[in-house]
């Protein structure tokens, strides 16, 4: 995976807990390496922890101790020494919110006050990856737009970031670059923007014989997205999937219904989504722009 | 002129200082376990019984001391409550300590989930039960000792004969009472965070330390009085076992007046059995914490 901002999506159970418990090295593979921050995991589990912070999506803080007090005993843990680790903390309970609420003891804390420090905790010793386990779960939507505009400042800051999340809209808003996974498997993977831009349809409605204007499209090689079978006869639309050049698409779409003498009723785009990205899963090529290392399965 | 505020926004800083290895983050693990146990940066609470307790273990110390200055000048001089072999493992006390502090420093980060941050860190299962094993077994042997050096240096400073002449009578108590604490304390540590490691609730470990040891003294007692042990019931007894140890310290040998003087090769068994509960102890705490290992 590319450095910046990564977004790991999948529904419950897809295996993104696993892979962060695989990167931490807390769990083995059945098969194949894992490598983080170019050190192999199995080679050396603790060392490679020691640059990753991780925030976990349960409730992960002991309640009857200061903010200040967990995110600084953390971060001796991970290294720090006592005074710089004081220091850290204070920092980032600041950059993220909580300056005045360091003090008092995180069982008092709301849910929004308790992810900005889990999240502190994971930055507290300047992690090269943050792996972050669903950070805007349970928030309200002010603190959900708070916790994703934290994230995504984090890039600017030199630590790349991994976001496990199943809410395809905060990866959208956030990430440079999205892998998903189903069912323990890889979907797509590749930069947010190639995958919306491929995900892009066009609607060609017409007045009769949708049906044999699908098939003629699909026959052509082209991607075509339909609800339910379409009737020869009936009139409707079909949505066809635009890819990262929309101009070919264009001509095809004209050159079949010239064929087909169909009366073209509208014709209109749609912006991409990384819904139906997910939907098409394997289709879609998610390699375009990734850089050096590349994606891959 | 006007006064004029000013935003900064400091942003964040990358930490480029220096950074500890695996021994680092276990020893910042065991004085995080410290201070958990005896409350510090905790509220006074959570302080009242751990010290509470250290105090109430100083007392017969103090009096002792305080006797024998009233008395310096008359007959009952170098009266003593005890022996030093007799103060150490004023068992109830220390059973009572570690039944509060091990479950404390153990059960409520499995509790509220506080493990998978911890153990995202640089540090093993391993690491963790050596920091957790190493807080416990300091916050015993120093409860332990320092009743007894408050008893030795009370002493000196009241001794008839001088200070110089009660330290040459009792030198040997300047390392048989720490070696002694040191074996209680080891003891009282595994067993203590080995029966808490079982739980996530703290009373539910505390009272399983404390019922532990109560009942296996109960069962050893009545087994031994039934005459189903041959006369070892205090091998069987985790109350007394580490007295008989502590006996060999001070003694060379069981302690004449024990069930066990009569027993051939107690002494050894009682080691052996020492032993044994303090590793399958450890075995527990490690197979209890052994995910981190995978």
């Amino acid at each position: 995976m590319p450095r910046g901002l990564v977004g790991l999506v999948g529904a419950n159970g897809a295996g993104k807990t696993t892979l962060f418990r695989l990167l931490l090295g807390l769990a083995r593979p059945t098969e194949g390496a894992v490598e983080v921050c170019g050190r192999a995991v199995a080679a050396d589990p603790v060392g490679s922890r020691a640059r990753l912070g991780y925030m976990p999506e349960h409730d992960c803080l002991p309640l009857d101790q200061s903010a200040a007090d967990v995110v600084a005993t953390l971060g001796e843990l991970s290294g720090l020494p006592p005074r710089a680790a004081r220091q850290r903390a204070s920092e980032i309970l600041d950059l993220v919110g909580l300056d005045e609420a360091r003090f008092r003891p995180v069982g008092g804390f709301s849910t929004g006050m308790r992810q900005r420090v889990k999240l502190a905790q994971a930055l507290v010793a300047d992690p090269e990856l943050a792996l972050l386990d669903e950070p805007t779960a349970g928030l309200d939507p002010t603190g959900r737009e708070e916790m994703l505009a934290l994230v995504a400042r984090l890039a600017s800051f030199g630590i790349s970031v991994l976001l496990a999340t199943h809410l395809l809209d905060d990866v959208a808003r956030v990430c440079d670059h999205v892998v998903m996974l189903d069912a323990g498997r890889l979907v797509v993977a590749g930069p947010t923007e190639t995958l919306l831009r491929q995900t892009g349809k066009l609607t060609v409605e017409v007045n009769a014989g949708v049906g044999r204007l699908a098939r003629a499209l699909a026959d052509r090689s082209l991607t075509v997205v339909a609800d339910g079978p379409f009737r020869d006869d009936e009139g409707g639309s079909v949505d066809v999937v635009v890819g990262t050049d929309p101009g070919p698409v264009l001509d095809t779409i004209r050159d079949v219904l010239a064929d087909l003498g169909l009366p073209l009723h509208r014709l209109s785009s749609r912006a991409g989504s990384l819904d139906e990205a997910f939907t098409l899963g394997g289709t879609l090529d998610g390699s375009g722009g990734a850089g050096p290392g590349g994606w891959g399965p | 002129m006007s006064a004029r505020g000013a935003v900064y926004d400091r942003g964040y800083r990358p930490y480029d200082g220096p950074r500890g290895g695996r021994a680092a983050s276990v020893l910042a693990l065991y004085k995080a376990s410290v201070r958990r146990a005896v409350g510090l940066r905790r509220s006074w609470r959570q302080k009242f019984l751990p010290l509470g307790l250290l105090a109430v273990v100083s007392v017969p110390a103090a009096v002792n001391v305080g006797i024998g200055y009233a008395t310096r000048n008359s007959p009952l001089e170098g009266f003593s409550f005890f022996t030093y072999r007799e103060y150490v493992g004023v068992s109830s006390a220390l059973l009572l300590f570690v039944a509060v502090c091990a479950p404390d420093v153990v059960c409520p980060e499995r509790r509220q989930r506080v493990l998978p941050v911890i153990f995202a860190r640089p540090l093993t299962g391993t690491d963790y039960v050596a920091a957790k094993l190493g807080a416990i077994f300091s916050l015993v042997f120093a409860f332990s000792l320092l009743p007894q050096v408050l008893l030795y240096v009370g002493q000196t400073l009241v001794s008839k004969d001088g200070s110089l002449h009660y330290v040459s009578q009792h030198a040997d108590v300047l390392w048989k009472v720490p070696v002694a604490v040191a074996a209680l304390a080891l003891y009282y540590a595994a067993l203590s965070l080995a029966v808490s490691s079982l739980t996530a609730r703290r009373l539910v470990a505390g009272a399983s330390v404390f019922g532990l040891v109560i009942i296996s003294s109960v069962v050893a007692h009545i087994l031994n009085e039934a005459g189903a042990l041959g006369g070892r019931g205090p091998l069987f007894n985790l109350l007394s076992l580490p007295l008989v140890v502590r006996d060999l310290v001070f003694l060379g040998h069981v302690y004449p007046q024990s069930p066990l003087a009569g027993v051939a090769g107690a002494g050894a068994l009682a080691v052996v059995g020492y032993v044994v509960v303090v590793a399958v102890s450890v075995a527990v705490l490690l197979w209890r914490y052994r995910w981190a290992e995978r």
